[in-house]
């Protein structure tokens, strides 16, 4: 017999997607406005970067490379907060630039905002470089002569001139560089053209998307640690004990993460009954 | 009422954050005009400022301030070069990009070629290549530590990946008996990748979500006004007058035809 065309299977595989829209939202949705704070475990990846800053020494020289733009923003910025809380915590001096154009307003207001926050001064305690084309030229120029690619810094201060700057001259005098990256150029460029060629500790963060194309590197110990989307920056946030935007969001995430393997789940388990009905129907 | 605190800039960006959120939101109805406003702004914005940083950031500060007040007028040959590129758009003079493309062909190859073998080929190498079992004064040992990606029991499945999914790509020899075996557990390892993959970009879709909801329901507050509240309810009255024209033009279409 044929199978009707009412009968729930063919309904729910031919459900209008409009209701699973809604869903989604209504699952990310109530956790954000009725948080229950499930538990956060930390990975070692995450772990390892923050250890690595812990272990450097007052005064060190911390590079945040943040080479991602505003489409990013819910996954690398809370990345962004952290690395620079703990990094101006720890007195470190603090070398802010993008290699991406579109963030170069973002990464700016992050930089200036935490600082202030944290009461430390441009040119004294941080300095944001902004933006130069040529992404892994800028690297490599950067490994060579830090000057020269950026004579001045992003509100046209002398470098020279920045005490911040004073015995940075090249990425060899970089004690500890992190790149939060959205796509290219990101963390393979700061690998590639700049780890590998002038050897300083590096470590990465990155949208969830990027992530399992990172491990490869990060198993092979080309980048110390990585912070993988939202999900990283809980993470970190919760190492730091300072609840931010991403903390805020696990709720969120795992319920519609919950309600995606549902979905997958019954997808599959309709589609495996009308594969059966089918085969029923045409051996009638 | 708006908070006296608040800036004008901070509350103008909080109603146009939320009405251009809420107009790409509404592509999850159906394709509408609110959708394509807000995308054409997305596109136009983003070019423009583009175009502006890079102006400022190139021809001001890396050549105009330079040339101009240091006297740097060598930077007038990465200058003339960058200008050839240009001449693609007249015919007369297009081979004068050229000259510019075989520079920019050969600084990237130049630079590309080496580094990318050193990281991406010979460091990767290396780290496939790892003892599959640990040597130490006692003896020989083996770690089966499943979350230590060092241990000789994970670099035993690295190498039955690696081989077993290059195997798969090899296409000279016919995939049958032991062949088969091989190049199906590389199947078996390129859709775990792929399932990892999937998943993480699901995680990154849903914080992008939680990011603007976030936003959404931040500008919900007294203090900036309610755009959230106004803007969705203007929105959904658009919208809703749309779908009512769409419908209308559509039966006097067809009551033409008839």
């Amino acid at each position: 017999m044929k199978p009707s065309n009412h009968s729930i299977v063919s309904m729910m595989l031919t459900i209008d997607r409009r209701y699973i829209f809604v869903l989604i939202a209504l699952a990310t949705l109530i956790p954000l406005l009725n948080p229950i704070n499930l538990p956060i475990v930390i990975s070692p990846e995450v772990r390892a970067v923050y250890d690595h800053m812990e272990s450097l020494p007052e005064g060190a020289v911390f590079l945040l490379s943040m080479d991602f733009d505003p489409a990013s923003k819910p996954e690398v910025y809370p990345q962004a907060i952290s690395l620079l809380r703990h990094a101006f915590k720890k007195n470190m001096k603090v070398i802010g630039m993008t290699l991406v154009v579109t963030g170069t307003g973002m990464a700016e207001e992050v930089i200036a905002t935490v600082a202030e926050d944290m009461g430390k001064i441009n040119g004294i305690d941080y300095t944001f470089l902004g933006w130069r084309p040529g992404a892994s030229a800028v690297i490599l120029s950067m490994g060579q002569d830090l000057a020269g690619t950026f004579p001045q810094d992003h509100y046209g201060t002398p470098i020279d001139e920045l005490f911040v700057m004073e015995h940075v001259k090249t990425l060899r005098d970089v004690d500890y560089a992190v790149s939060l990256a959205a796509g290219f150029p990101g963390i393979d460029e700061w690998y590639i053209y700049g780890k590998d060629k002038y050897q300083f500790e590096l470590g990465g963060g990155s949208t969830a998307v990027m992530a399992p194309g990172l491990y490869p590197r990060l198993r092979g110990g080309q980048i110390n640690g990585l912070i993988g989307g939202l999900r990283g920056a809980a993470e970190y946030e919760k190492l730091l004990d300072q609840s931010g935007k991403a903390m805020a969001g696990m709720d969120a995430q795992s319920a519609t993460h919950f309600v995606i393997i549902v979905l997958v789940i019954l997808c599959n388990v309709f589609y495996a009954i009308s594969r059966q009905q089918k085969r029923g129907w045409r051996r009638t | 009422m708006l908070a006296d605190g608040l800036p004008l800039d901070v509350l103008i960006g909080a109603w146009v954050a939320t009405g251009l959120t809420l107009f790409i939101y509404t592509f999850l109805y159906r394709d509408n005009p609110l959708f394509k406003l807000g995308e054409h702004l997305y596109v136009g914005i983003s070019v423009g400022y583009s175009i502006v940083i890079t102006v400022y950031a190139v021809g001001v500060k890396l050549l105009w301030i330079p040339m101009v007040e240091k006297g740097q007028w060598q930077l007038l040959i990465p200058a003339l070069l960058g200008l050839m590129i240009s001449a693609r758009f007249f015919p007369r003079i297009a081979w004068l990009a050229r000259i510019s493309f075989a520079f920019v062909v050969g600084f990237g190859a130049g630079t590309i070629i080496p580094r990318l073998i050193s990281s991406n080929v010979l460091s990767q190498l290396e780290d496939t290549i790892s003892p599959l079992v640990t040597m130490t004064a006692s003896g020989l040992t083996y770690t089966m530590d499943f979350l230590d990606p060092k241990s000789d029991i994970n670099n035993f499945i690295t190498l039955i990946g690696v081989v077993s999914v290059l195997f798969y790509f090899f296409f000279s020899v016919e995939h049958r008996g032991v062949g088969q075996a091989i190049a199906r557990t590389g199947i078996m390892f390129l859709m775990i990748a792929f399932g990892a993959a999937f998943g993480y970009t699901v995680m990154s879709r849903m914080s992008l979500l939680i990011g603007r909801f976030d936003d959404l329901i931040m500008f919900s507050g007294a203090e900036y006004g309610r755009p959230t509240f106004v803007l969705l309810a203007l929105t959904v009255v658009v919208l809703a007058y749309w779908v009512y024209r769409e419908k209308q033009a559509f039966r006097s279409t067809v009551e033409e035809k008839s």
